[in-house]
C-alpha cells in the first residue's frame, strides 16, 4: 500500500514532470531563446544577438509606446529596419557582417530619405503633414536626429530637455537663451516646441500656429487687440521689435531705447533726442524704461477719450 | 519503505529540477520583464537656497533664503494585454514651477490627459515704493515724493490647466479635443509720464509716476481636431478657438503729482481689452507617388475685440469723449490663408520642393473719429487706424546629387507684403515691400568622418514708393526716413557648418554665419536712417569619450549684432555674447554616478553716439553669468539611491538703466549688481515596474 502522503508526493512528481516535459522543448534553453520573441512580433531574429549585453542594445524599445503589442499597428524590427537578412545571416564570403537594410545613423549609409520613409509609413499626416515640405526635410534632417526610438525616455519629447536637443544644430539660440531677458526655456517651462513645429508647417519658421503672431498670442494674447489705437508693427510681426530667443534687454527687446524707436521714427522733435543717461521729461528716452518711460502702451492703447496723449500710447 | 523511496527520490529530483528550472525561467522573465517593461520613478528630498537673488529664482521661484521641498514622480503602467497605460507625472512639486499630468489611454484607441502647470515671474529688480494697491486696478500715487516706501517684490504667475481627449474611430479616422485655460495673476513693472514741466522739481530727473500694471486675466484655447489618414491621402480640418479676459479694463489712479492734470490728466490708463478669434482649418497632404507628394492648408479665421469702452463717467470730464462714441470698438479681424506645398523626387539625384502661402490679414474694423485735435500740423485726425496686411511669400528650390555623397541645392524665396495705413502718419510708410532671396548650398550629410554644409543665401527688400506724409491742414509732414522693417534693404549672408569626427572617441562641430545687411534708411537722399546691420556668430564644440564610464563636452559660443544709423547724432548698438560650456559625466564606480556643467557667458552691449565730433556714447553695459551644477548619484540598491545636486550661480552687471533715477513719487527701482546663490539638494529616487 502506499500511504496518502507518498500518493500526494507521486502525483506531484507526475505533474512535476508534466510540466517541465510541457515547457522544456526538445532543443537546449539557449536554443530556445534564441527562438522566442521578446517584445516585438518576430524579434526573435534579431534578439538572438541584439540582447541588453550587445553593442546595439534593443530591448528597451519593449518600454515604449512602439513596444506595446497589444496595439496591433505596432511595427516588428523588419518594419524599420527592413529585412536584413543578410544582416542576420552573414554570408559565407563576407568578410564583415553586412549592416541592417535600414541604419538609422549618418555613418550607416541608408539616406535620409529612405530612413525618414520607415518613420513615415506609419507617422503620417497630422502634425506632420507637412514634413516632406519643410526646412528640416530639405536639410536632410532625420528623424532620429532627434528622436531615440530604444527609449522609454525620448528627450526631445521631454519639456525640460527637449531645448538641449535642439541646440544640437541650434547654437546660436542656445546662447540666447542663456541671456538676461529670456523666456523660461531653462527652467522648462517654456520649450521649443511650444512655438515651432519641427515637423513642418504652413507658418512661416515651423511656426505652430499659421504666423508668428498667432503663435506669440498662444501665451501673450493681451497683444492682439485690435485697439482704437494701434501701433503698425505690433500688428504686423512681434519679432520686428522682440527676439523671443533671448536679448539682453529686458522684455527681450532687440535693441534699447530710443535707438530701437529710432529706427522707425522720424527725426523729428524730440524723437530725435540723443540717448541720454541724465536728460528730464522727453529726453528722459534711455534711462529706465526709456521711450516707455510715458508711451507706456506701446502695444496699443484701447482708451477712447478724446485727448492727444491716447493716440501716443500713454493711457 | 520500498514503497515510499522510490515516489519520494523521483519527487525529489523532479521537485529540485523544476525548482530550478523555474527559478532560473523566472529570473530570466524577470529580467526581460525589467529590460522591456516601463519604468516608475519618485524622487523626493530637500533643497536650500543660501541667499536671496533676483536674477536665479526668476522663473523656478528659489528666489528667497530657505529651504524647500523638492518632489518628483514619473509613474507608468502599463497593462501589456490590452495595451492601456496610466502615467502620472509630478515635477517641481516644491517649487513655484510646479507641473502635473495625469494620462489614461488604450493605446491605438481612446486616451485622455489632465495637467497643471505653474509658471512664475518674479521680476529681478527690487522695487522700493510708497505706491499702494499694486496688484489691483486702484493705485493711490503720493502726490509729493516719498522716499520711505517699502520693498516690494513684482511678480506674475500663470496657473493652467490643461485637458485633452482622444479618439480613434477607425483606422484611417482619428479625433483629438485639447482645452487649456490659463490664469495670470500679479502686477507688473509699469508708469506713466508726463512733458510737461509745471510743479517738477528740478532735482527729479523725470516726470514718470511708478503705476505698476495690475496682471489678472485668463485665456482659454480650444481646438478640436478630425483626421484621416489613408496611405496616399491624409486630412486634417477642425476648429481653433481663443479666448482673453481681463479682470480690469483700466487703471484709476488716486492721488499723484498734480502736474498729471489738465491736458496730461493721465487718468484712468486702459488696460488690454477682451478679445477671441475662431478658425476653421483643414489641411491635407496626398502623395501622388512614392516620390512626389503635395500638401496644402486652408484657414479662415475672425478675431474680435468688442470690450466695452470705458465710460464718459470713469473717463472724468478732464478727458471729454467723441460725441456718438460708440460702445466698444468693434473690432473684426478675418484673416485667411491658403498654402500649397509640393516635393518630388524626379531623378534618383535630383529633388525638388516648392511652397506657395497667401494670407490676407483684413482688419474690418470701423472707422470712428475718436480724437479731434486741432492743431493744423497734426499728424493725426482723430480716426482709429485699423491694420490689414496680406502676404504672399513663395519658394522653390532643387537639389541635386554630387559624388561623394554631396549634395547642391539652389532656391529661391520670394515675400511680398502688402499693408494698409491712416490718411495721416507720424511714420513713414510704404504700402508694398517686396523680397527676393537667392540660396545656394553644398552639402554633406551621410559620412563616417565628416558633414557639413556651405551656403551663400543674397536677398533684396525693395518696394512700392513711400507715402508722402501730410499733417492735418494739409501741409508737407516729415518724410526722411525709412522704417526698419520697410526700407530698401540688400542682405548677404554665408553659412558654415562642419561636423567632424576624427578619431572614434573625439567629434566636433562648428558653426560659422556672417550676416551683412545693407539699408536704404532715408528717404530724401540725406543719408540719415538706419544704414548697416551685421551679425557674426561662430561656435566651437567638442565632445570627447574618455572612456565608456567618462565623457566630456566643450562649446565656445561667439554671437555679435550691430546697427548704425544716422540722424542728427551717428549712433551704432553693438551687442556681443561670449559663452562657453564644459560638462563631464562618469561613472568612478559601479554604484556611483557623476556629472558637472559649468557655464559662462559674458555680454558686452556699447552704444557708441556722436554729434559731429563729440562723443556722447553711453557707457558699456557689462553682464556676465555663470553657472556650476554638479550632481552624484549614488546606488543604495539596484532601483534606488541617493542624489546630491549643487548649484552655484553668480551674476553681475554695471546695468546703469535705473541708476540714480528716481520716479516722482519718489519710487526706486534697483538691483542687486553682484548675486551670488548656492543651492544644495538632496534627495532619494526610487524606481520600479
Amino acid at each position: 500500500m502506499i500511504k496518502r502522503g507518498s500518493a500526494l508526493l507521486t502525483l506531484l512528481t507526475g505533474l512535476a514532470l508534466a510540466l517541465m516535459l510541457a515547457t522544456v522543448p526538445q532543443e537546449s534553453a539557449a536554443a530556445e531563446k534564441q527562438r522566442k520573441d521578446m517584445v516585438l512580433k518576430g524579434d526573435a531574429n534579431c534578439t538572438r544577438c541584439h540582447d541588453e549585453s550587445e553593442e546595439v542594445p534593443v530591448l528597451a524599445i519593449g518600454k515604449t509606446k512602439h513596444g506595446t503589442v497589444a496595439d496591433g499597428r505596432t511595427p516588428s524590427c523588419a518594419s524599420c529596419h527592413g529585412e536584413s537578412d543578410t544582416h542576420a545571416n552573414k554570408p559565407a564570403d563576407a568578410k564583415e557582417r553586412p549592416k541592417p537594410t535600414r541604419v538609422f545613423s549618418k555613418k550607416g549609409g541608408t539616406s535620409p530619405d529612405v530612413q525618414n520613409q520607415a518613420c513615415l509609413t506609419c507617422h503620417k499626416g497630422g502634425n506632420r503633414m507637412h514634413w516632406e515640405t519643410s526646412l528640416h526635410a530639405s536639410r536632410d534632417t532625420t528623424c532620429t536626429s532627434c528622436h531615440k526610438v530604444h527609449t522609454q525616455h525620448d528627450k526631445v519629447r521631454d519639456k525640460q530637455q527637449q531645448a538641449q536637443v535642439c541646440f544640437t544644430c541650434h547654437k546660436e539660440q542656445r546662447a540666447q537663451i542663456a541671456k538676461i531677458s529670456r523666456h523660461p526655456i531653462l527652467e522648462g517651462k517654456v520649450t521649443c516646441s511650444d512655438c515651432h513645429n519641427p515637423h513642418g508647417s504652413a507658418g512661416p519658421k515651423n511656426m505652430v500656429r499659421d504666423n508668428v503672431n498667432d503663435t506669440c498670442y498662444t501665451c501673450h494674447m493681451e497683444k492682439r487687440g485690435p485697439f482704437v489705437r494701434t501701433h503698425q508693427p505690433v500688428q504686423e510681426d512681434c519679432s520686428i521689435c522682440h527676439n523671443p530667443h533671448g536679448t539682453t534687454i529686458p522684455n527681450l527687446l532687440k535693441s534699447r531705447s530710443p535707438f530701437l524707436c529710432q529706427q522707425c521714427h522720424e527725426p523729428t522733435g524730440h524723437r530725435d533726442n540723443p540717448a541720454s543717461l541724465t536728460g528730464r521729461s522727453t529726453s528722459a528716452n534711455t534711462i529706465a524704461r526709456g521711450c516707455l518711460n510715458c508711451h507706456t502702451q506701446i502695444h496699443g492703447t484701447n482708451n477712447p477719450a478724446d485727448a492727444s496723449n491716447e493716440r501716443t500710447f500713454r493711457r | 519503505m520500498t514503497n515510499h523511496t522510490r515516489p519520494f527520490t523521483l519527487t525529489a529530483i523532479a521537485a529540485a529540477m523544476c525548482t530550478a528550472f523555474i527559478t532560473a525561467q523566472a529570473a530570466e522573465n524577470n529580467e526581460i520583464s525589467a529590460l522591456t517593461n516601463p519604468d516608475s520613478t519618485i524622487q523626493f528630498g530637500l533643497g536650500y537656497v543660501d541667499s536671496d537673488n533676483g536674477r536665479f529664482g526668476q522663473y523656478n521661484g528659489l528666489n528667497e533664503k530657505g529651504a524647500y521641498g523638492l518632489l518628483d514622480a514619473d509613474i507608468v503602467k502599463r497593462d501589456d494585454a490590452n495595451g492601456r497605460w496610466l502615467k502620472f507625472r509630478a515635477r517641481n512639486l516644491g517649487l513655484d514651477n510646479r507641473e502635473l499630468r495625469f494620462e489614461h489611454e488604450i493605446q491605438g484607441n481612446w486616451g485622455y490627459y489632465v495637467d497643471f502647470s505653474q509658471t512664475p515671474r518674479y521680476e529681478p529688480y527690487t522695487v522700493n515704493t510708497a505706491v499702494t494697491g499694486i496688484g489691483s486696478n486702484s493705485l493711490t500715487i503720493p502726490t509729493s515724493p516719498v522716499t520711505t516706501g517699502s520693498a516690494v517684490q513684482l511678480k506674475t504667475k500663470r496657473e493652467a490647466i490643461g485637458l485633452g481627449f482622444n479618439k480613434y474611430i477607425s483606422d484611417t479616422l482619428d479625433f483629438k479635443v485639447t482645452f487649456k485655460n490659463e490664469e495670470k495673476d500679479g502686477a507688473r513693472l509699469w508708469a506713466r509720464g508726463t512733458s510737461s514741466t509745471a510743479g517738477i522739481p528740478v532735482t527729479m530727473l523725470g516726470r514718470f509716476e511708478f503705476m505698476p500694471e495690475p496682471i489678472n486675466s485668463t485665456t482659454r484655447q480650444l481646438e478640436a481636431i478630425l483626421s484621416y489618414t489613408g496611405d496616399r491621402l491624409q486630412l486634417s480640418g477642425g476648429y481653433y478657438g481663443t479666448m482673453y479676459n481681463n479682470q480690469y479694463n483700466a487703471i484709476f489712479i488716486t492721488g499723484g503729482n498734480p502736474v498729471f492734470s489738465g491736458t496730461n490728466f493721465i487718468n484712468p490708463v486702459a488696460l488690454p481689452p477682451d478679445n477671441h478669434s475662431h478658425q476653421l482649418h483643414l489641411s491635407g497632404g496626398y502623395n501622388f507617388t512614392n516620390t512626389a507628394r503635395g500638401t496644402f492648408k486652408v484657414a479662415y479665421a475672425r478675431a474680435k475685440q468688442e470690450d466695452s469702452f470705458l465710460t464718459a463717467a470713469q473717463l472724468t470730464p478732464a478727458t471729454p469723449v467723441a460725441a456718438g462714441l460708440p460702445a466698444n470698438l468693434g473690432a473684426r479681424v478675418d484673416t485667411t490663408l491658403a498654402q500649397l506645398g509640393f516635393s518630388a523626387r524626379p531623378m534618383p539625384k535630383l529633388s525638388v520642393r516648392a511652397n506657395l502661402r497667401y494670407e490676407d490679414r483684413d482688419d474690418k474694423t470701423p472707422l470712428f473719429r475718436y480724437g479731434n485735435p486741432t492743431a493744423g500740423n497734426s499728424t493725426y485726425d482723430g480716426f482709429n487706424e485699423p491694420r490689414s496686411i496680406r502676404t504672399t511669400s513663395g519658394k522653390i528650390e532643387a537639389s541635386y546629387a554630387l559624388p561623394m555623397a554631396l549634395r547642391l541645392t539652389g532656391g529661391i524665396d520670394y515675400d511680398e507684403k502688402h499693408r494698409n495705413t491712416s490718411i495721416l502718419r507720424s511714420v513713414s510708410f510704404r504700402n508694398k515691400t517686396d523680397e527676393t532671396a537667392y540660396r545656394v548650398e553644398l552639402r554633406r550629410s551621410m559620412s563616417e568622418t565628416i558633414t557639413g554644409a556651405v551656403a551663400y543665401i543674397h536677398s533684396d527688400r525693395g518696394g512700392s514708393p513711400f507715402l508722402f506724409n501730410t499733417t492735418l491742414n494739409g501741409g508737407a509732414g516729415s518724410n526722411q526716413l525709412a522704417p526698419l522693417h520697410l526700407a530698401d534693404r540688400k542682405r548677404e549672408t554665408m553659412r558654415l557648418t562642419a561636423n567632424w569626427q576624427p578619431a572614434d572617441p573625439l567629434s566636433l562641430q562648428f558653426r560659422f554665419d556672417q550676416s551683412k545687411d545693407s539699408y536704404k534708411g532715408d528717404r530724401d537722399g540725406s543719408g540719415i536712417g538706419i544704414k548697416n546691420g551685421e551679425a557674426f556668430n561662430y561656435t566651437v564644440d567638442a565632445s570627447y569619450n574618455f572612456s565608456e564610464r567618462w565623457q566630456a563636452t566643450a562649446w565656445y559660443s561667439h554671437n555679435a549684432t550691430e546697427i548704425e544709423r544716422e540722424s542728427t547724432t551717428f549712433s551704432e548698438s553693438r551687442f556681443l555674447a561670449k559663452s562657453v560650456g564644459l560638462g563631464l559625466r562618469g561613472k568612478p564606480h559601479g554604484k556611483v554616478e557623476v556629472g558637472a556643467d559649468v557655464s559662462h557667458g559674458s555680454y558686452y552691449d556699447s552704444y557708441t553716439q556722436r554729434l559731429g565730433s563729440t562723443d556722447s556714447s553711453l557707457p558699456d553695459v557689462t553682464t556676465r553669468t555663470m553657472r556650476v551644477q554638479l550632481f552624484a548619484k549614488y546606488e543604495l540598491q539596484k532601483n534606488s539611491g541617493l542624489r546630491l545636486d549643487y548649484i552655484f550661480n553668480r551674476f553681475s552687471t554695471n546695468d546703469w538703466s535705473w541708476t540714480n533715477f528716481t520716479y516722482l513719487d519718489g519710487t526706486t527701482v534697483t538691483q542687486a549688481p553682484v548675486q551670488k546663490v548656492n543651492f544644495l539638494g538632496v534627495s532619494y529616487y526610487y524606481r520600479w515596474q
